[in-house]
């Protein structure tokens, strides 16, 4: 392991039972008994990741819901203390800077949560956008430690500990509770596409990391009798991948526009006055130069980022982002830039995996089916 | 022998790849991953084999095995011939982390001459050597 790497509040958990590898300058575990399993354990039962790694962002002050209105996409205005959202920060081009998760905590209080590999990009753009305006922006990455517990179970694990019920929040709503006798936030969301909450940990910082631990080890114990397993970072892009889920830096970047990347739900261009919204207008009339699409080979193969898509004619058609190999359906699946014309759905493409051609189709998200497995998955399946 | 948790079986040749290469009595030669490269990769979901009759040189990449997170190249240990391919891998790569000196071997090549397989297995590695380059990969890690 490259020297200098940071740590998280998890990291004595993971050393000596994960195999680490590096991810945004974090020394982070890759798997525990290997991504299939974990995969499988979220998608069946219940499983627990460290995302300490992420960066949590204070937004505070009596213009902190104009000031994310102007540097966020998404409609700020109209969401509710208690809820969070997605959206997306751009630039004057409507190039992506990051996608973020912004929950309000309160009229005037917010708190960014900011892909780790742009913490220090993101912290620079806020304050410069903020300069005139009474808002404070202070970084808590290091102060607040935060894992995720994911998976058709992970309510019933919540609610062994919680001294709240949690079985009424909804989708992106979170609530202040205890857990274990430690004040902690509960959200319930998360990057899997499976039913599940983030958990907030106050007061923790990275140096002396026993109390975010405690809690980890109680949802590890408490989880026990449901099949919990810790994941790693290899489930973590198993599992967003096959629930459709871009991934910054990956599947899109500056070069990428909210459009182009599929995000259009996050973007409200009735909302006046944002950075990039321009820009954004102007592409929204044109449409898109390419487009992210979904694609599952029929044949065997596995897809990575940089193969490229061939049209059936045989001609250049576009890139893949995202491939791995599919736990739950196994079969290659990617999520890829092709000209707009071949992003129907039912489209037939070809992976170029460089010693062969491996045939795909465009799929329309998730890659599983939405009855068996996810979170709006029918009852008692 | 063993390095740690990996096996090196001895009267094997090595590359710096974590290939493995055996001469058969036939002076044809089995090729394979080895214990070390089977456990890095983890998990192997796919393997693509080589055409049988292709011709390779030594050191070339001829196939590839994926696990769930990365592709990674097969290079041949020594030049010559593909005669034959494990086409059992295609139903069941994981025989290359269950048994990745036997039952999960992935070519057969039949060396273009008797000196020119002399040569080749020159720029290899016995066991020993590779049991002290793997052992020094594992230490710099």
């Amino acid at each position: 392991m490259s020297p200098g790497l940071k740590r998280t509040h998890f990291y004595s958990f993971h050393l000596g039972k994960a195999r680490m590898g590096e991810f945004a300058g974090f020394e982070m575990p890759l798997w525990y008994e290997g991504i299939i399993p974990e995969h499988m354990a979220v998608r069946e039962a219940v499983g627990v990741f460290d995302v300490s790694h992420m960066g949590r962002v204070a937004v505070e002050g009596p213009d902190a819901e104009s000031f994310l209105n102007y540097v966020l996409t998404g409609d700020i205005s109209s969401l509710r203390p208690g809820r969070s959202s997605y959206s997306l920060m751009c630039d004057e081009r409507g190039g992506i800077i990051d996608d973020v998760v912004v929950l309000r905590r309160s009229s005037d209080a917010f708190l960014l949560v900011v892909n780790a590999a742009n913490r220090s990009k993101d912290l620079r753009w806020l304050a410069e956008h903020a300069e005139g305006r009474d808002v404070a922006i202070k970084d808590l990455s290091d102060d607040v430690a935060m894992m995720a517990v994911q998976g058709p179970k992970a309510q019933d694990v919540i609610e062994l500990l919680c001294d709240k019920p949690v079985s009424g929040l909804k989708w992106h709503s979170f609530t202040e509770a205890h857990i274990s006798g430690t004040k902690v936030m509960v959200a319930r969301m998360g990057y899997t596409g499976e039913d599940g909450f983030e958990i907030y940990i106050w007061d923790a910082p990275v140096e002396s990391p026993e109390k975010a631990l405690r809690i980890w080890n109680a949802i590890l114990e408490a989880g026990r009798d449901f099949g919990i397993r810790p994941c790693g970072l290899g489930a973590r892009d198993t599992l967003r991948l096959e629930a459709g889920y871009r991934l910054y830096g990956t599947d899109m970047d500056e070069n990428t526009t909210p459009f182009e990347a599929g995000l259009s739900f996050a973007v409200d261009l009735g909302k006046e006055g944002f950075i990039g919204r321009e820009a954004l207008l102007k592409e929204a009339e044109k449409g898109p130069d390419k487009v992210l699409v979904c694609l599952k080979l029929v044949e065997k193969g596995v897809p990575r980022h940089g193969y490229k898509i061939l049209g059936a004619d045989g001609h250049e058609a576009g890139w893949v982002t995202s491939g791995t190999f599919s736990p739950l359906l196994k079969c290659g699946i990617a999520m890829a830039y092709v000209r707009p014309e071949l992003s129907e759905p039912g489209t037939e493409l070809l992976v170029d995996l460089r010693a062969r051609r491996a045939r795909a189709v465009v799929v329309k998200p998730p890659f599983y089916d939405p009855a068996k497995y996810g979170r709006k998955r029918r009852a008692g399946t | 022998m063993k390095v740690g948790e990996y096996e090196v079986p001895e009267g094997l040749y090595y590359t710096r790849e974590h290939e493995w290469a055996k001469v058969l009595p036939d002076g044809t030669v089995l090729m394979g991953i080895t214990d070390y490269a089977q456990k890095k990769l983890h998990e192997i979901v796919n393997v693509e084999l080589p055409e049988v009759g292709a011709e390779v040189g030594q050191m070339e990449a001829f196939a590839s095995v994926d696990s769930v997170k990365a592709t990674s190249e097969i290079y041949s240990p020594v030049s010559g011939q593909v005669i034959e391919v494990n086409e059992e891998l295609f139903d069941r790569p994981e025989l290359l982390n269950q048994d990745p000196y036997g039952q999960g071997w992935i070519a057969k090549i039949r060396p273009v001459s008797q000196e020119a397989l002399e040569k080749d297995l020159k720029a290899l590695m016995t066991a020993e050597q590779y049991a002290k380059y793997i052992e020094g990969l594992e230490s710099r890690a």
